[in-house]
């Protein structure tokens, strides 16, 4: 096994280019969990930790920007927290201190599990992926980033070397259900995201289809029933419905963490709430 | 003079290691001169639940990197061994016509290195004609399929073929006003110690030297001799630091009983060490039960029938886990009630998963669980308060003998004294005008308040005693030598405590010896919380008689009567009454013993019986009715283990029973698919509780002293876990009792407490 540490995105696009295939490593936390259980033999690893302009992240009034191997632990506080509200409380929710301090929102993406935490907050902020590979920067957004169960649109050579996202005015939360409070996989999870700007109520799902779902059709269907361009109505009736709605484009399974009843039911309940705390 | 120091709150004197350089675990035997150049095995394991053995291919693995040999069963010319508790089944320790369950080891692979061996396992090639798989116990019972067809029957051990009578059905309810049934099912959990199993082995001129993590080294040296066929001078058990154990440490495992032999083949030094997912295969689970309860009573309250009927679940042996239900559930049936009449049989079961063994309670959680859930559900049905429906029922107190219905004699109780010490300390009238104002709003977070009393049998496995030698050193030093097996609980602090109280030399100038077969050769371990009733009671006997004789040596040396030497325990110094200036310190006396063969003494300590723990626990929990998520806000334990010895080390205990109790009530369970393939295999995916799942518990203390032992200590070690898990699972069902949910299996998931709810509400 040949293991490469570069110090620069530079050297990591062009290291990639050499090792088609590599793996690409950052704090390990789906990935070794893979090399253990022998289901991963990577011949060749990139290891990004050293390169550290993909720690960094920018905030400006017109543009978020995260590097790659941010890890967890920086997004629940700070500027980062502040700034993306629902990022910080989906990174609360990964694993432990531990693996925060390991785990990067890029790894997430490399992997693009159902379950990843960070993903449905990255959905429902419209967030873009950029890949950097000898050809330039492409930007996709997450809707088309992701592809399906642990697949995405990153292209053999591609770095995913940050996310972009615009910052919203309104309010922005993430909740989810687990088999306990820490070190857990997520059985449902919901994102909700009000942008006044746009005048947007945005709605991503976790953990219940193979991938991130946008409840694009209860949005829009929302749209016809509050101007989400100003404070959102404090209307139960609304948030049952749009709730109902919501866990109907849920495309949940049976499987040894949960049942698909449970597991719509569950974003149905998360999305009533979110929906009536968003009205405060 | 100074107080006694017995009953203080003594710190740990274990911790400073533990804290800075860490315990030395088998795995951490890497200076040992005689595991120098230890090769690793690592065992392949089934992946099927249920098939016959076809062929073993282990060629490519033997072209593999550092491997040195496999073996099989074959190999090793491993015969059949019957099981001892139904000798109809048999196995070899390495799978050879069949394998039972997913995790049986099926050969083992020897390379120079651990990681060499995991991968080389991968490539033992196994060819199994697969056969009908039984998960569930109920099918197995009737099933044409039988796992160990000598057997004749997946039943392998049932009560009434022990002469035990059987239950008489409907009967026992005649002339009750109210009868309420009930299926709980006392779900399987895995044991789950932070140090896995593993050990070491060394041959030293015709002498086996084996390492080994376990809760009883004198019963593993008994276990392995008889599987190589060895003598007890052939044989050297040493118990490392052991981190963890909770029953499943007792006996020995195939993996360990194997290692001496293929050790002996190779000329080599053998180490061997799970990993977390083996584990969770391999090492035995606890619990396990279905039971059918039956109650019946007048409206009043009064209980006049109990009747249960468990079946216990094997998994693919006839081990410990076999015996516990007749043994341990059915004499607690019960428990600490006066209930007028009482059946309880029990059918113990095979399946093809992983065996069963003793964890943490070992029969007695299961009793109390089915007793109290079935007071609970009586109490429902004619709409009293449980805690008064409880009181009404209990055994008035004792302080002698008392013979229960089921046919158990207990020690000591005084259960109404505990329930209302409880309920004082929970503020009980509060907890349920709290409720009331919530059910009346309809709030979305109901509270749920659980009462459970309980009584337990500990010190009741044989031999019933324990065997201590107390031996002091030149410099004044004293070694403890214990047939206990700490490995959590604190002996080296106890035992020091009570060696000091007696013989006045200090705490810090005593060191405990144990597990160590060669030093301690006679011992019955650490399990069913025998070890302060039995170990420690030998210990102080020994050190009692150790002070006789010292006397003796003082008055000769100071010539004076034996009767008129004084031992001054603040100074450690024996004098002659008066004459304090004068006198003969611990290292004089083992100085002048130099060539008598030293100052020591050895004791034995026989206990009459098993002692009888009680306490009751308050959990108090709010449920999400929406999500069915159960948050445990408050516990209240009362847990009156006689007389404490150091409070610090009692709550500690009580501290993590508890937690794994409430794990139990709300989180764990072991699971299976219908293949067998278990879905639960790491911590991930088995919900092991953590921290943020707990309150800040609340102990109430209450001492009521046993006349079985000179401390009068009853056993600590389980009864956190035996009075938390029905407190627990009560709450939860307490909290939407008033939707129409009357009963919820454990674990008391999320899912299972909406699903609950939802089938109340249609």
């Amino acid at each position: 096994m040949s293991v490469y540490m570069p110090t620069t995105v530079d050297q990591a696009v062009a290291l990639l280019a050499q090792n088609p295939g590599a793996c690409l490593l950052t704090g390990g936390t789906d990935t070794m969990v893979e090399v253990n259980f022998n289901h991963l033999k990577p011949g060749t690893v990139i290891g990004l930790r050293l390169v550290s302009s993909l720690r960094e992240y920018t905030i400006t009034p017109q543009l978020i920007q995260i590097g790659a191997g941010v890890p967890y632990a920086r997004m629940e506080t700070g500027p980062l927290a502040e700034a993306l509200p629902a990022l910080a409380a989906a990174a609360r929710t990964v694993g432990s201190p531990q693996i925060r301090a390991a785990g990067t929102l890029g790894g997430n993406l490399g992997t693009c599990s159902p379950a990843g935490d960070g993903l449905p907050v990255l959905a429902a902020l419209d967030a873009v992926v950029n890949l950097r590979s000898p050809r330039g920067i492409r930007g996709v957004p997450f809707q088309d980033f992701m592809v399906g169960v642990k697949r995405n649109s990153r292209v053999s050579d591609e770095l995913i070397e940050s996310v972009s996202i615009a910052p919203t005015s309104g309010y922005q939360d993430y909740a989810k259900v687990g088999v306990r409070n820490a070190m857990v996989i997520s059985v449902a999870s919901v994102c909700l995201v009000h942008d006044r700007h746009t005048a947007s109520v945005r709605v991503a799902l976790g953990a219940v289809g193979p991938t991130i779902i946008r409840a694009r059709e209860a949005e829009a269907w929302l749209a016809t029933q509050v101007d989400a361009s100003t404070s959102l109505p404090p209307d139960e009736a609304v948030a049952i419905e749009f709730a109902r709605r919501v866990a109907a484009e849920a495309r949940p399974i049976d499987d040894h963490r949960s049942t698909a009843d449970y597991r719509r039911h569950a974003i149905q309940t998360l999305t009533r709430r979110l929906y009536l705390r968003s009205t405060k | 003079m100074a107080g006694s120091i017995l009953g203080n709150r003594v710190i740990r004197k274990e911790d400073p290691k533990f804290l800075t350089t860490g315990g030395e675990y088998v795995d951490d035997l890497l200076g040992e001169p005689l595991l120098a150049g230890a090769a690793h095995v690592t065992y392949v394991r089934s992946t099927v639940a249920h098939g016959r053995i076809i062929g073993i291919d282990a060629s490519d693995a033997l072209s593999a990197p550092g491997v040195i040999a496999v073996y099989t069963a074959a190999d090793l010319e491993l015969q059949a061994m019957p099981a001892t508790f139904n000798p109809g089944a048999k196995r070899t320790l390495l799978a050879s016509d069949k394998v039972r369950f997913v995790g049986e080891p099926v050969a083992a692979v020897v390379t120079e290195t651990r990681e060499q061996g995991e991968d080389a396992a991968e490539m033992v090639v196994v060819d199994y004609d697969m056969l009908p798989v039984l998960v569930d116990m109920e099918e197995a019972m009737t099933s044409s399929t039988i796992i160990f067809e000598e057997c004749g029957s997946n039943v392998v051990f049932d009560s009434t073929a022990l002469g035990m009578p059987d239950n008489t059905g409907d009967a026992l309810f005649e002339g009750c006003e109210v009868v309420v049934k009930g299926r709980f099912i006392n779900q399987r959990v895995a044991p789950c110690p932070l140090e896995v199993r593993g050990s070491a082995v060394a041959w030293v001129d015709g002498r086996l030297y084996q390492w080994l993590s376990t809760q009883h080294a004198q019963g593993a040296k008994d276990g392995i001799m008889a599987t190589l066929g060895l003598s007890a001078d052939q044989l050297r058990v040493i118990t490392p630091d052991v981190g963890g154990g909770f029953g499943a440490k007792i006996g020995v495992y195939p993996e360990e009983s194997l290692l001496g032999m293929m050790s002996k083949k190779l000329g080599r030094p053998l180490r061997w060490r799970e990993t977390r997912s083996e584990s969770m295969l391999g090492m035995g689970h606890g619990r396990g039960q279905i039971q059918y309860v039956t109650i019946g009573g007048n409206r009043d309250g009064k209980v006049l029938a109990y009747q249960m009927h468990v079946l216990q679940d094997c998994g693919a042996w006839v081990d410990m886990g076999t015996i516990l239900a007749p043994f341990m559930t059915r004499p607690m049936s019960s428990a600490v009630y006066a209930f007028p009449k009482v059946e309880c049989r029990t059918t113990s079961i095979v399946t093809n998963t992983t065996p069963t063994t003793a964890y943490r309670g070992a029969g007695r959680p299961e009793a109390t669980a089915a007793a109290e859930r079935a007071m609970d559900m009586f109490a429902l049905e004619i709409g009293k308060d449980p805690a008064d429906v409880r009181r009404m029922n209990l055994i008035p107190k004792f302080l002698d003998k008392h013979t229960t219905v089921i046919g158990q004699t207990y020690d000591v109780g005084d259960y109404e004294t505990a329930l209302d010490k409880v309920l004082a300390a929970a503020d009980y009238k509060s907890l349920r005008a709290e409720q009331a104002k919530r059910r009346a709003s309809g709030d979305v977070k109901q509270l749920g308040v659980g009462v459970s009393i309980y009584v337990e049998i500990t010190g009741g496995v044989p031999p019933m005693g324990e065997t201590a030698k107390i031996e002091v050193q030149e410099n004044g030093r004293a070694i403890v030598y214990t047939g206990t097996s700490p490995h959590g609980q604190g002996h080296a602090t106890s035992w020091s405590m009570i060696a000091s109280e007696q013989t006045g030399i200090p705490m810090d100038m005593i060191d405990l010896v144990w597990g160590d077969t060669d030093l301690v050769p006679v011992g019955g371990g650490t399990m069913g919380s025998r070890s302060l009733q039995q170990g420690g009671a030998a210990v102080n006997l020994a050190s009692i008689e150790l002070v006789d004789q010292a006397k003796k040596l003082a008055a000769r040396l100071l010539e004076a009567n034996e009767a008129d030497i004084e031992l001054d325990r603040d100074r450690g110094v024996f004098h002659v009454s008066g004459t304090p200036a004068i006198a003969k310190s611990w290292a004089d006396l083992a100085t002048a013993a130099k060539g008598d063969g030293g100052l020591s003494q050895e004791s034995r300590f026989t206990a009459e019986g098993a002692s009888f723990p009680f306490g009751a626990h308050v959990a108090v929990v709010e449920v999400d009715t929406e999500t069915g998520k159960v948050r445990h806000l408050r516990h209240v334990a009362l847990d009156d283990a006689g007389r404490v010895l150091n409070p610090l080390l009692l709550e500690g205990q009580i501290h993590g029973g508890v937690a794994q109790g409430t794990a139990q009530a709300l989180l764990e369970e072991v699971r299976y698919d219908s293949d067998g393939n278990p879905i639960t295999s790491n911590l991930a995916d088995y919900a092991f509780i953590s921290a943020a799942e707990l309150p800040s518990f609340e102990v109430v203390h209450m001492e009521t002293p046993t006349y079985l032992n000179p401390l009068g200590a009853k056993g600590i070690g389980e009864s956190g876990t035996i009075g938390s898990t029905p407190a627990v699972q009560s709450a939860v069902v307490d909290a939407v009792s008033h939707l129409g949910v009357k009963h919820i299996d454990m674990p008391a998931t999320s899912e299972r407490v909406w699903a609950a709810i939802m089938s109340a509400k249609s």
